[in-house]
């Protein structure tokens, strides 16, 4: 385990090096995504559009959002199996609580992602203070939030409410509001990633003992870590339920091993410390684009998940084959 | 300290599982005595009998340092393959056979990624997983009609042996020959040592990919036979049929008391954890708790399990260093987690 965190070290240091990098990871990721683009744009020329693109971001968002959830946990060198766990919660939530209430919505809808964040922030006390594995703590608490959330909302149905359905909808100055959230998490990304609590996120996942020499505070780390991804998931809930235009108890618990195959075309090192955010919104963008080109084309949806399992596969075997060839040469 | 309590010590978490176990089945008996009777105790060992069968190959892979993840793909595998090559006129034992051997295939695929392409395990099963259950989406849309499930398959899963059924036999019987392979077997010495430290393995000559391969190729096999005996209890097969396993499978595995890192725990520990959820799913109704509730539990349950196995860990091995105190014991944990 130490041999292979030294090993990874390697690299990213000479990441940092330079401002503007462009890693092969990123490079590799950008090209399945654009090639697979291209070829729905190609089958679909409709979808050359924005409102069209706008369509596709809302079926997209959901798993975005779970998969940059993901990711945060992943750079520490966790896992989050609870993910679905708080999205259902918050999706039954915003389906029951704010139903057609009157001017609240949106204090309630803040409230609800309040809710979202101290449910991560719970499983952050589990891993980083109480010091479960983190597969374990999350194991756990995906079916107590999964049973909480069963419990505000039995079956489907519920009535979120009609301002958040069309702001899912809708568009602000002609641009879809699905794709502005896109861009908002993006950008927030960066200023997470640039700031100094990034690079801490970054040196607890890489080496957690040199990070606390360092004099970073793991614990502080790991729960903002987990409080944000909770935060992430819950808005993912919050935006299904907009766009499903209904609350759906049980949608979780396919997002959750999605939203880890995401992180990993994508590139980012389950073993911590390298990847972002933006390669797995490339990856999820990249698993939507295939799911939309099995339906332009009209074939079974074994199709599609025979590709998304076959993609994931080919990926993570053919970076972990390169990865050990450069190392090979190295020494 | 006398063997007896040597035994007892080394035990204590496996004992402990069971004592929860059964202080859960006598609440559910002083609460409903119906609860104890012959029928529902073996409906029980029916039941516990299907996440056993699951859970027996994650335990193999999860104290090698694995998790197996395709699983409930698997199970869907066992039932779906079996019944479709029932259609076309393969008699139900070698049906069952060759699903089996199919089933160590899948497995060894599985533990190729693992140890040979050194893929992390979660990502290779759930890939594997993703591929099994798109093949046997086209089965599926190959036949809409004669998921007919063998006979033979439906005797072990609902055929009683005087008092006991058949199928609970059968899991006694695989429960014993597993603990014989862990504890009095070099496969199983190796086993433990690969998950304990891979390093340490391999510097004391373990093959620790060969013995990565194996529990990966075991556990396609005990999945697929699992799913096997379920599509014969059921009487059909479907496609989600293995869905609740995944989490039962682990959660047993957990329960029983193993180290989700490899290294520690048992079948034996395993069982009680597949009795113990088993118990929580048939006692709850009787509380009027729905299976909403049930999910709460099930997940308290891990915690609280995993928060006792790791003090009851934590002491055992205070005591066993008690006077050596050059380790910093807060270190110490943050080896163990």
């Amino acid at each position: 385990m130490s041999a292979s965190a030294a090993q990874a070290v390697a690299p990213r240091r000479g990441a940092l090096v330079g401002r503007v990098k462009i890693s092969w990871t990123g490079l590799t990721t950008a090209t399945i995504l654009i090639v697979l683009a291209v070829v729905d744009f190609i089958l679909q020329p409709a979808l050359l559009n924005l409102l069209q693109i706008g369509i596709l971001m809302q079926t997209a968002l959901p798993l975005v959002l779970v998969g940059a959830a993901q990711t945060l946990v992943v750079l520490v060198r966790g896992i989050d199996l609870s993910v679905g766990g708080i999205m259902v919660l918050a999706n039954a939530a915003t389906a029951v609580w704010v139903g057609e209430r009157g001017g609240a919505h949106q204090l309630m809808i803040f409230l609800i992602l309040g809710l979202a964040a101290a449910a991560g922030l719970l499983n952050g006390i589990l891993v980083a203070v109480a010091r479960f594995e983190p597969f374990v703590a999350t194991l756990g608490t995906w079916t107590i939030f999964n049973g909480i959330a069963l419990n505000i909302l039995p079956t489907d149905g519920g009535t979120p409410p009609p301002s958040l359905i069309s702001f899912t909808f809708g568009t602000t100055a002609g641009i879809p509001n699905s794709l502005i959230v896109l861009v908002v998490l993006l950008l927030a990304w960066r200023a997470l990633r640039g700031s100094r609590l990034g690079t801490r996120i970054y040196a607890v996942g890489a080496d957690e003992e040199r990070a606390r020499l360092n004099g970073t505070s793991i614990v502080g780390v790991k729960l903002f870590v987990y409080a944000a991804a909770g935060l992430l998931a819950g808005l993912a809930g919050v935006f299904l339920a907009g766009v499903t235009s209904s609350g759906t108890p049980t949608a979780g618990d396919p997002y959750i091993l999605t939203s880890v195959a995401a992180v990993v075309i994508g590139g980012t090192s389950l073993a911590g410390g390298s990847g972002g955010i933006g390669l797995t919104m490339m990856a999820a963008l990249a698993l939507i684009f295939i799911s939309d080109i099995i339906s332009a084309i009209n074939l079974e949806t074994w199709v599609s998940v025979a590709a998304s399992s076959g993609l994931l596969l080919i990926v993570v075997v053919a970076r972990t084959l390169i990865d050990r060839e450069i190392q090979r040469r190295r020494t | 300290m006398s063997a007896v309590t040597a035994f007892l010590r080394e035990r204590r978490i496996t004992i402990a599982a069971y004592a929860l176990c059964a202080v859960l089945f006598a609440i559910a008996t002083i609460h409903s005595s119906g609860f104890a009777s012959a029928s529902n105790v073996r409906q029980l060992l029916v039941f516990a009998s299907f996440v056993g069968f699951a859970a027996l190959g994650q335990t193999l892979v999860v104290l090698a340092g694995g998790l197996d993840l395709s699983v409930p793909w698997l199970m869907a595998f066992g039932g779906i393959q079996l019944s479709s090559w029932a259609a076309s006129g393969t008699s139900g034992v070698l049906g069952i056979v060759l699903v089996v051997l199919v089933g160590a295939a899948i497995g060894l695929l599985n533990g190729f990624g693992v140890a040979w392409l050194r893929v992390p395990p979660i990502v290779m099963t759930l890939a594997v997983g993703g591929l099994v259950e798109a093949y046997l989406m086209t089965i599926g849309q190959l036949k809409s009609s004669g998921n007919q499930v063998p006979q033979v398959a439906v005797d072990i899963a609902t055929k009683r042996a005087g008092p006991i059924p058949v199928v609970a036999l059968v899991w006694l019987g695989f429960a014993i020959a597993a603990s014989i392979l862990l504890s009095r077997t070099a496969l199983g010495r190796r086993i433990y040592a690969t998950g304990a430290s891979e390093v340490v393995a391999t510097l004391s000559g373990v093959n620790v990919r060969l013995v990565r391969l194996l529990t990966y190729v075991l556990s396609g096999a005990a999945a697929a036979f699992a799913g096997i005996v379920l599509s014969g209890y059921v009487g059909s097969t479907y496609l989600d049929i293995g869905a609740p396993y995944l989490f039962t499978s682990i959660a047993a595995v957990i329960i029983g008391g193993a180290s989700i890192l490899g290294g520690r725990g048992t079948y034996w520990g395993t069982v009680a954890g597949a009795l113990t959820l088993t118990v929580l799913s048939a006692m709850l109704p009787l509380f009027n708790l729905s299976s909403a509730d049930l999910e709460i539990v099930y997940g308290i349950v891990i915690l609280l399990g995993v928060a006792l196995s790791r003090f009851g860990a934590g002491a055992l091995q205070l005591t066993r260093r008690s006077g050596a105190q050059d380790h910093n014991p807060d270190m110490e944990v943050g080896d163990a987690a």
